[in-house]
């Protein structure tokens, strides 16, 4: 800011040096298979296919909507599922990670501290270990959670094997691994509210629920906001969660391809890898980078996060 | 915390006590699952697990047999690709972090939001066109196919590592500089040494997260002695569950102690880090 206007114009070219190892391994790594991916989206490259594949136009977005092959892969209720576990899981993690950040923030507790240091474990743990230890927490006749259950009389809960438990089950392992994260980023936040606002409230009269609504809240907000526009993109493509934790299982009566927990991303490995039809895999992928993409549009118009990156 | 041992106000006492419960609460619930996974370590194999939290009978077989396992082996494999990945991310990470935070250049206002935005796409998305080309070239199954698909730069660190950069004052440059540094040695001689801290929390959590990475390691890496922690215990739990459950659970308290231990030491760090970035622009 304090730079003249001559050297403020001048171009440093030396930065592209320093830039370049980490923009061409994100154009070679990231950028390029995308690109392919698409292209593969637009031929029949599958197993029957492996060596003379052929451009087939629109063919495999046609078998994926329309409603007499739609069954194929179940491609529009896991389509719906991935949305709806993005949403619910993503929101449900924030809210709760806000509320114990608020709990554990409260002046008159003296030892918050502890409290804070337990239940940030969860997180410590590496994810995939846990989603596998919740695996076999959750299985129906060993697992220790139905065990603890049948001591309060409530019987073994089919918690991987019925689709409505199984998807409640993403949902709370979920949970579980996502909340210390949130509730980090927002005591961040709160702790980095001036007091003077709190005091300036309280001499104005003000209930503690309209201080949470009016001081807390926006300002938590802004600072969080950075962290949830990614979170809720990351979730469309929460690969680990499904495949650790229910394989996408259990599985559909009318086809192998996708179970009732499988998101998009699941769903596409599945296809590629177990089935080897990879144009339908790719198919799948574009259809999910245009939801991340469009998702991601309207929350930063919305929240304007990232406008000056300067 | 002073002020906490002031006398309650009359609601104050009722709240606090309140807050306690739930605290008390969510923290069982929380914490209970991993004390379940540390008594099934230590309960012999093959029975039924009860809602006991002290193993009936005692046993260490479980982690005599986790040894038997290829599980040695595929920490070792993890462990190789996340530093090598790691150490390389670091690098790159680094110095593009530090032309956006003190060069001119053009794209530098938006070039960082781009990459950001960009990487909402990671390559793990484009599985088919990476297991299709990978299968055609016949390089599956290759721990550095798998490291060299992880090497790319983190648009996300870069922006973190910005964040810290900024705080580094300007003068400290802008003195170097009238003494006749040049960028790159106001890079490797000031920048680099205050960010140090920095620069071990995101290099330990890349490593740590590395760890957790599943899907590009599926997709690579087929023959056990190629796994890597995530596949190996993945194998062992799904397929025979009862009998390698405590294996399992025992191989999972091996693997998982020091990385959350070493995550516990960073997270701090890292956390102010995050809203060091975050409150700034």
């Amino acid at each position: 800011m304090r730079a003249s206007q001559s050297t403020r114009s001048r171009v440093q070219w030396s930065a592209y040096v320093y830039i370049s190892p980490a923009l061409l391994t994100m154009c070679v790594l990231s950028f390029l298979p995308m690109a392919f991916t698409i292209y593969i989206s637009f031929t029949n490259w599958n197993q029957m296919h492996f060596l003379h594949y052929q451009f087939v136009g629109l063919q495999n977005y046609i078998t994926l909507f329309s409603p007499s092959t739609a069954s194929l892969v179940a491609f529009v209720p896991t389509l719906v599922w991935t949305v709806v576990f993005a949403f619910v899981s993503t929101t449900v993690n924030y809210l709760v990670g806000l509320f114990l950040a608020v709990l554990v923030n409260d002046k008159a507790l003296p030892e918050a501290r502890l409290y804070r240091t337990l239940l940030i474990i969860p997180w410590a743990v590496p994810g995939l270990i846990s989603i596998l230890c919740w695996q076999g927490l959750l299985n129906e006749n060993y697992g220790q959670i139905n065990a603890l259950l049948h001591l309060f009389g409530i019987g073994p809960v089919p918690w991987l094997d019925n689709p409505f438990w199984a998807r409640v089950s993403v949902i709370l392992v979920n949970l579980w691994l996502s909340f210390p994260y949130f509730m980090t980023v927002c005591l961040g936040a709160l702790q980095s509210i001036s007091t003077e606002q709190y005091d300036a409230a309280v001499i104005d009269g003000t209930t503690a629920w309209q201080r949470f609504i009016y001081i807390t809240f926006p300002n938590v907000w802004r600072v969080s906001i950075p962290m949830l526009i990614p979170a809720y993109s990351a979730a469309f493509n929460n690969f680990n969660i499904i495949y650790l934790l229910t394989g996408g299982g259990p599985n559909r009566v009318e086809t192998q391809f996708a179970g009732y927990t499988d998101i998009l991303a699941s769903a596409a490995y599945k296809l590629a890898l177990q089935f080897n039809r990879y144009d339908l895999s790719a198919a799948i992928s574009v259809i999910l980078f245009f939801i991340v993409g469009i998702m991601s549009l309207i929350n930063m118009r919305f929240t304007n996060a990232f406008k000056a990156v300067d | 915390m002073s002020r906490a041992r002031r006398a309650y106000k009359p609601g104050e006492r009722l709240r606090v006590w309140s807050i306690r419960l739930v605290l008390w609460v969510v923290i069982v619930m929380a914490l209970l699952p991993l004390v379940y996974v540390v008594t099934a370590s230590f309960s012999p194999t093959q029975t039924f697990f009860s809602p006991s939290v002290i193993p009936q009978h005692p046993t260490l077989d479980n982690y005599r047999a986790v040894f038997q396992s290829g599980f040695m082996r595929w920490v070792w494999n993890s462990t190789e690709v996340a530093v090598v990945v790691s150490a390389a991310q670091l690098v790159m990470t680094s110095t593009a972090a530090y032309a956006f935070s003190r060069l001119r250049f053009i794209g530098r206002k938006y070039g960082l939001m781009t990459l950001l935005l960009l990487q909402m796409f990671p390559n793990s998305m484009a599985i088919a066109a990476i297991y299709a080309v990978l299968a055609r070239l016949g390089i599956l199954d290759r721990l550095w196919v798998y490291a060299l698909l992880l090497i790319g730069g983190s648009a996300f660190n870069i922006w973190l590592m910005k964040g810290y950069f900024d705080t580094i004052p300007r003068e400290l440059d802008e003195s170097a500089y009238v003494d006749g540094a040049g960028h790159f040695q106001i890079f490797w001689r000031i920048v680099l040494p205050l960010a140090r801290p920095m620069l071990a929390v995101v290099f330990f959590l890349t490593i740590i997260g590395m760890y957790s990475e599943y899907i590009l390691a599926g997709t690579v890496l087929q023959s056990p002695d190629n796994y890597t922690l995530g596949l190996g215990m993945f194998t062992l739990i799904s397929g025979q569950f009862a009998q390698n459950w405590g294996i399992f659970a025992a191989g999972s308290l091996m693997a998982a102690v020091p990385l959350s231990v070493a995550f516990a030491i960073l997270n701090p760090m890292m956390a102010r880090g995050l809203t060091a970035g975050a409150t700034k622009g």
